[in-house]
């Protein structure tokens, strides 16, 4: 089959719709993600969805309803318990252990669905239907239009929460929020890359951007196009090439980053030079 | 404020803090760490309510998210970033709070002039990582006085800098206070660097708060009963105050106590020190 012929087919296409609007919403929320010092929380998030995907699973459930329920509730759970920075990481730790925990034991009680266990750590995007890419969409879109309306106090609770805090805005509220999005935005992403490699999506082309340009407008539209490349060249040499999609995704993000890391420090030495 | 006192769950932070600033006057707020001086700018803001008497603020209650009141806080995550730049910070002091797509046409200009005043337009397009503590400070002052409070509340201005910086900063504030004739109240450590441009000191220790200009409030009688104990100030040619005794104040609950007395102590002789071998 040539390559226009495998493009065309509809299993394809379905990726690559469901791909973009993944990637929209992961730049963006990566952003905040990365400016947030919150890698871990969203590393968590992804594991607890495990746990409900498992769940939904063992209950005849579509996995989704699992991941959006517990990605959400540890979301809420993270976002409320650790709204300071002080408790967040044992806060995130134990919602974690917790929720491991419990996709420990939905996994011994349901016997034989290796497939779903699979698709869920490692991501299963060639198999996604239009009922999936019309929920995927959905989602990223409510998660892009909401980081769009509330970039202002998301940006102030996380530059200066007690100024913030001091101008009215509720450091918890924010916080409540931002975990909800990631959360949602967790659950899109799982669809596309899996559980384990929710990063590839949600840190590396935001960490990337935040290497090469400091003005959080500029970082939050290159982490997004750094994204979108990652998904869309991923998916093209995953159905080109062979091999599993997200490892082709994880590879080009992480790349990218490296990329970045390295221009940064080039540029710092000619700018030092330049002052010497 | 009026008879005012603060408790945080059961324990009473202050109480009886009885004062009123006026316009265009500068006012140190003093004491040990721990003391409540900072709890004295949150009750301004809103953010602390009083356990008893009252509190004015601009003829009204405080309240969260009053334009008329800036406030610098003391510790920024911003001040670690590379992310953000000196403006991109500023631009938060205008509409940070604000939701939606809607942007003002103001916006530009009043943050240009905040900028100017506080003479940092020359680094505010670096991010705040690579400028200096006393470049942070001013463009921390920036964004306090975006829109020109008539209540100015700073936290700690001069914390962490060298004696240059702290001078530049103390230049900057009395600067802000003449052009936009607010309010201005400055918790610092030291009265030292302050002392040239205070009108007014509030004295926070051991539950208790003095105001009053420096000669009613920095005195040894005063500051030997608000810390019961005998404080002896010797005021050097130049006119700077040292003041001994104030190791004890640590002695009590701050779990650090003894570092900081040392700290604390050796501060106002070694400042005196580097001035005059300069």
């Amino acid at each position: 089959m040539s390559l226009g012929q495998l493009l065309g087919l509809s299993f394809v296409q379905h990726a690559f719709y469901a791909v973009t609007a993944v990637a929209l919403a992961a730049g963006a929320v990566g952003y905040f993600v990365v400016l947030r010092r919150q890698a871990f929380a969203a590393h968590a998030i992804g594991h607890v969805g495990f746990a409900g995907a498992a769940g939904a699973v063992l209950l005849g459930l579509s996995p989704i309803v699992g991941l959006l329920v517990f990605c959400l509730g540890a979301g809420l759970l993270i976002g409320f318990g650790g709204a300071t920075l002080d408790d967040r990481d044992a806060v995130v730790g134990v919602t974690l252990t917790a929720a491991l925990g419990l996709g420990v034991l939905f996994i011994s009680l349901y016997s034989g669905y290796a497939d779903a266990t699979y698709s869920i750590l490692f991501g299963q995007i060639l198999g996604v239907t239009w009922v999936d890419v019309g929920l995927v969409t959905s989602l990223s879109m409510a998660v892009l239009l909401a980081v769009s309306l509330a970039y202002r106090p998301l940006m102030f609770v996380s530059v200066d929460a007690q100024s913030a805090s001091a101008r009215g805005v509720s450091t918890r509220a924010m916080s409540l929020l931002f975990m909800s999005l990631l959360a949602v935005t967790t659950v899109v992403a799982i669809q596309v890359v899996g559980v384990l490699l929710v990063f590839s999506l949600l840190v590396a082309p935001a960490a990337a951007a935040e290497a090469l340009t400091n003005r959080p407008l500029r970082a939050m539209g290159l982490a997004t196009v750094l994204a979108l490349f990652s998904a869309w060249f991923g998916l093209f040499l995953g159905v080109w090439l062979g091999g599993p999609v997200s490892f082709w995704i994880t590879a080009l993000a992480s790349l990218a980053y490296l990329l970045a890391r390295l221009s940064s420090v080039q540029a710092a030495r000619r700018s030092q030079r330049a002052v010497a | 404020m009026t008879n005012g006192a603060v408790a945080l769950g059961a324990r009473t932070v202050w109480r009886d803090a009885t004062f009123e600033l006026e316009a265009r006057t500068i006012t140190a707020v003093l004491g040990p760490n721990g003391a409540g001086k900072s709890t004295l700018l949150n009750a301004a803001l809103g953010l602390v309510p009083l356990s008893e008497g009252s509190i004015e603020v601009l003829g009204a209650p405080p309240r969260r998210g009053n334009r008329r009141v800036g406030f610098m806080a003391q510790s920024r995550q911003a001040d670690a970033m590379s992310a953000i730049t000196g403006r991109d910070y500023v631009n938060l002091g205008f509409d940070g709070p604000r939701f939606g797509w809607g942007r003002d046409r103001s916006k530009r200009e009043v943050v240009e002039r905040a900028l100017s005043l506080s003479g940092t337009t020359a680094f505010a397009a670096q991010p705040l990582k690579s400028l200096s503590g006393g470049q942070r400070q001013r463009i921390a002052l920036a964004h306090a006085t975006v829109f020109e409070p008539e209540l100015l509340l700073l936290d700690e201005p001069l914390a962490g800098l060298d004696l240059a910086a702290q001078a530049e900063i103390v230049d900057l504030i009395n600067l802000i206070r003449d052009t936009t004739g607010a309010a201005v109240i400055v918790v610092a450590h030291d009265l030292n660097p302050l002392a040239p441009i205070v009108d007014k000191v509030l004295w926070i220790a051991r539950r208790q708060v003095r105001s009053g200009s420096v000669d009613d409030v920095v005195n040894e009688e005063v500051l030997s009963e608000l810390y019961g104990h005998p404080i002896e100030i010797v005021v050097t040619p130049r006119g700077r105050r040292v003041i001994v005794g104030l190791e004890e104040e640590f002695a009590h609950p701050h779990p650090h106590g003894h570092d900081h007395s040392h700290e604390a102590g050796h501060e106002h002789f070694a400042e005196i020190y580097e001035e005059e071998t300069k």
